[in-house]
């Protein structure tokens, strides 16, 4: 705990308006005691995170189950989308590179178990978001034995 | 997989078939059970050829999750395994049979969902295979669902072959615009490519398929962008300049012309919030033309309830009795069919049909070709009022296409008629459904972009097309400055004086309505192509270079700003239903015509700039089209 915290700390002065190592204490104690209230945004500036990346638009969204799979291992996580797409290719060897040190991390780097905790997240660290629907299967009770039951003479077959 | 151990019982059960009952007692992790599984997973890996690692499904094959779950950690296997014939099923899907583990999940797919009856299983025992039989396409507008279908490999996308792994793709969750159902889809992209498009489910919307259109326009992406801002030089060359350069140009032609002569037009994949920069700025500059194409002479924007389905696509269930007018659902709308399709399978519902002949893929009673049918149904004459008079829960769907016509009021308030008479619309039922076409039309007419476009282009000076490749350009006056703002060189192209590029739906944040009113986003997935813009900014920028600056220059003050015109527009992944009824009408004097009505769609796999500039549709239409 004590490491990242002091790794942190030489970008409190740039950051912070506030130049009293207070916050820094503020950090600490929410660490361990969920009393102290972080305020929304709080996170974000200390953890050291460039100036222009603090306010971004995200999405918050649950992953679609993969068409091509039944699983449903992965299915009802929350993920934060940072709608990146400052991509280009580099001419020489058709890498792909970014402008954006997100581009990365919400694919594959955050995963929430409840949307309010991809908001709370994204609160902590200032950033603006929107919440999209998770869409749910509709479940029907049907069963095997139905296939084979007696409904009657036969109708005119249907195409 | 399914095996499980049942007390009392002497062989393991399936628990797929078996219903449970009062007392059993059912163990899922017992020896026993996992014995069985591991057998079961040796039978299916059998025949199935060790080559996941030159396989597009692997990584994501259901065959794959079973056996690390279920199979053993060797095979006892030494014997030949069996080979299959590869079949041709046109440009779409590729077949590896011998992948096949003869789950027969196409076939049923194929007849139950789709509608065709192409696919079967031939052959018994170690023969058995997946195939048409005779030689034979398959040729239905939902034929890419069976890549999704197909467990393994055996039926994979002939475009994606080899093209990437899926472990490499970012999947952004987003909506199609090719027509106007408004898909839900994943765009898998790689890099700043897009290399497929998957269904994602919806079951208000699309359940979990897509048509061929949305998953395979994708190569449209890449061919004959726009790239950057163009001026058509006096030898008739068009010329890469800056968008300084462009803007300024733009903006001295539009301080020359009289204000009654701007025309702007929105094209059919234009998002609400350029549509809502298009008319304010038109209006800012004196002028009251907008419109968006394929709305027709008279849009009928007066009240949501004229233009939308109101019925629902998933509503559509409900029904019994169905009556198509004028509308060509397999082409015009490939998921609600599926969704028509689905309720005749179901519940037996009735179908009929006015318009010209074309394919169903249900049972369906063609009464008429045109207008004639419809007055005869109004006033009762017709032998299919008896139908319609005993549904419980008719549905009435007018196409999109009747815009366009002539005698389109006379011809709504016949429907109206025919709804009144036979009950459809009630206070809990509302069965008068329009069937819209593009991805922009429902917002458009939200929004009140409902100019006539013959006159307006007729006389017009300054005609300012974004994204709009369908208008009549014949009857653009010789001396009318024409911009082409969008993403595709199309159609309109050829016609423009100046080019401004903007981004396709794969790269920009928009808000689309589809024809039910249900407004969903939009979310970029990949880069723009070179120095394009989206749509609004393109409007905001030029707004200002040409003196009538529009009031927002952010994305979200632009959405303030439909919120004033049109709330609903604002409120995501909901449909907002229309509350007022259409009782308050005008009277309306027009006769009805006897010209039949024209079937809308030609051609199913090219409807508009993006899927025309796509190879793979370009294919599908010589292919499978073809009579
Ligand atoms: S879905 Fe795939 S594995 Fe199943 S029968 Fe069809 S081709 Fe074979
Ligand atoms: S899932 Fe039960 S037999 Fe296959």
């Amino acid at each position: 705990m004590a490491a990242p915290l002091r790794r942190s700390l030489p970008s409190l002065g740039r950051t912070l308006l506030s130049p009293s190592p207070a916050p820094a204490r503020m950090l600490s104690a929410a660490a361990s005691d969920a009393l102290v209230e972080i305020k929304p945004g709080e996170i974000g500036m200390v953890s050291g995170i460039p100036e222009e990346h603090l306010r971004r638009k995200v999405v918050i969204y649950s992953p679609a189950r993969t068409a091509s799979q039944q699983g449903s291992g992965k299915v009802g996580r929350w993920k934060i989308n940072f709608v990146s797409t400052q991509k280009w290719e580099n001419p020489l060897m058709g890498w792909t590179s970014t402008g954006d040190p997100y581009a990365n991390v919400g694919e594959a780097g955050l995963t929430f178990d409840s949307a309010d905790s991809a908001k709370a997240f994204a609160e902590k660290h200032g950033w603006d978001y929107v919440v999209r629907k998770r869409h749910t299967p509709l479940l029907k009770a049907k069963s095997y034995a139905e296939n084979f039951k007696w409904r009657g003479p036969p109708k005119a077959e249907q195409a | 997989m399914c095996l499980v151990e049942v007390e009392k019982s002497p062989k393991p059960v399936a628990s797929c078939a078996m219903p449970a009952l009062p007392g059993m007692k059912i163990k899922t992790n017992t020896p026993v059970a996992k014995k069985a599984r591991e057998g079961v997973m040796e039978f299916l890996l059998m025949n199935h050829p060790l080559d996941c690692p030159i396989c597009d499904q692997g990584g994501e094959c259901d065959l794959q999750d079973q056996s690390m779950a279920f199979g053993a950690d060797r095979g006892r296997f030494t014997e030949m395994k069996r080979s299959v014939v590869d079949k041709n099923l046109g440009p779409l899907v590729k077949t590896v049979m011998t992948r096949c583990i003869q789950c027969t999940r196409c076939v049923r797919f194929a007849s139950e969902v789709a509608g065709v009856q192409d696919l079967g299983m031939l052959g018994r025992g170690s023969g058995e295979e997946i195939g048409t039989y005779v030689e034979k396409l398959m040729t239905s507008e939902l034929s890419g669902n069976v890549i999704d279908i197909c467990p393994v490999g055996a039926l994979t996308s002939k475009p994606f072959a080899f093209k990437a792994r899926n472990w490499e793709l970012k999947g952004t969750e987003t909506i199609d615009v090719t027509d106007a159902v408004g898909s839900n889809i994943r765009v898998d992209s790689r890099g700043p490519e897009v290399m497929r498009i998957v269904p994602r489910l919806n079951e208000d919307i699309n359940e979990e398929w897509i048509s061929d259109k949305t998953r395979f326009c994708y190569d449209g992406l890449k061919r004959q962008r726009l790239n950057d801002p163009m001026i058509r030089g006096t030898d008739g060359r068009f010329k890469a300049v800056t968008w300084r350069d462009a803007l300024a140009v733009v903006a001295e032609v539009l301080q020359q012309v009289k204000p009654e002569e701007i025309t702007g037009v929105a094209g059919k994949l234009s998002d609400a919030e350029s549509m809502m920069a298009l008319k304010d700025f038109v209006n800012k500059m004196g002028s009251d033309k907008v419109l968006c194409e394929g709305n027709g002479p008279s849009p009928p924007a007066d009240l949501r309830s004229n233009y939308l389905m109101n019925t629902s696509i998933a509503g559509l269930e409900k029904a019994d009795v169905f009556l198509l007018v004028g509308t060509q659902p397999r082409v015009e709308a490939a998921m609600v069919n599926a969704r028509i399709r689905k309720t005749v399978r179901a519940t037996q519902a009735k179908v009929a049909y006015i318009g010209p002949p074309t394919d169903f893929n249900y049972d369906h009673e063609h009464l008429g070709t045109g207008p004639q049918t419809l007055v005869e149904i109004a006033e009762g004459r017709h032998p299919f009022c008896s139908t319609l008079q005993s549904a419980k829960n008719p549905v009435i769907i007018a196409g999109a296409g009747l815009f366009d016509r002539e005698d389109q009021d006379a011809l709504f308030s016949t429907i109206e008629t025919v709804a009144k008479k036979f009950n459809v619309v009630r206070p809990d039922w509302n069965g008068l459904n329009v069937l819209l076409l593009h991805a922009a039309q429902a917002a458009a007419l939200d929004l009140g972009l409902v100019a006539n476009p013959t006159e307006s282009i007729k006389s017009t000076k300054f005609l300012y097309l974004m994204g709009a490749d369908d208008v009549d350009l014949d009857k653009v006056p010789d001396d009318a400055f024409v911009v082409y703002q969008g993403h595709h060189g199309d159609k309109a192209v050829y016609r423009a004086n100046v080019i401004l590029p903007s981004s396709a739906f794969s790269e920009k944040e928009g808000t689309y309505e589809n024809t039910e009113g249900c407004t969903q986003w939009t979310i970029p997935a990949v880069p723009t192509v070179g120095d394009a813009r989206d749509d609004w900014k393109i409007l905001r920028a030029l707004s200002e270079v040409a003196g009538a600056q529009l009031p927002y220059d952010s994305l979200s003050g632009v959405r303030d700003r439909i919120s004033m015109v049109a709330p609903n527009l604002v409120h995501v992944d909901e449909r907002e239903p229309c509350t007022i009824s259409s009782e308050v009408k005008p009277p309306v004097k027009q006769q009805v015509s006897s010209t039949p009505f024209k079937t809308v769609v030609e051609n199913f796999y090219m409807t508009d700039a993006i899927t025309r500039a796509s190879k793979i549709m370009a294919q599908c239409s010589a292919t499978l089209l073809k009579k």
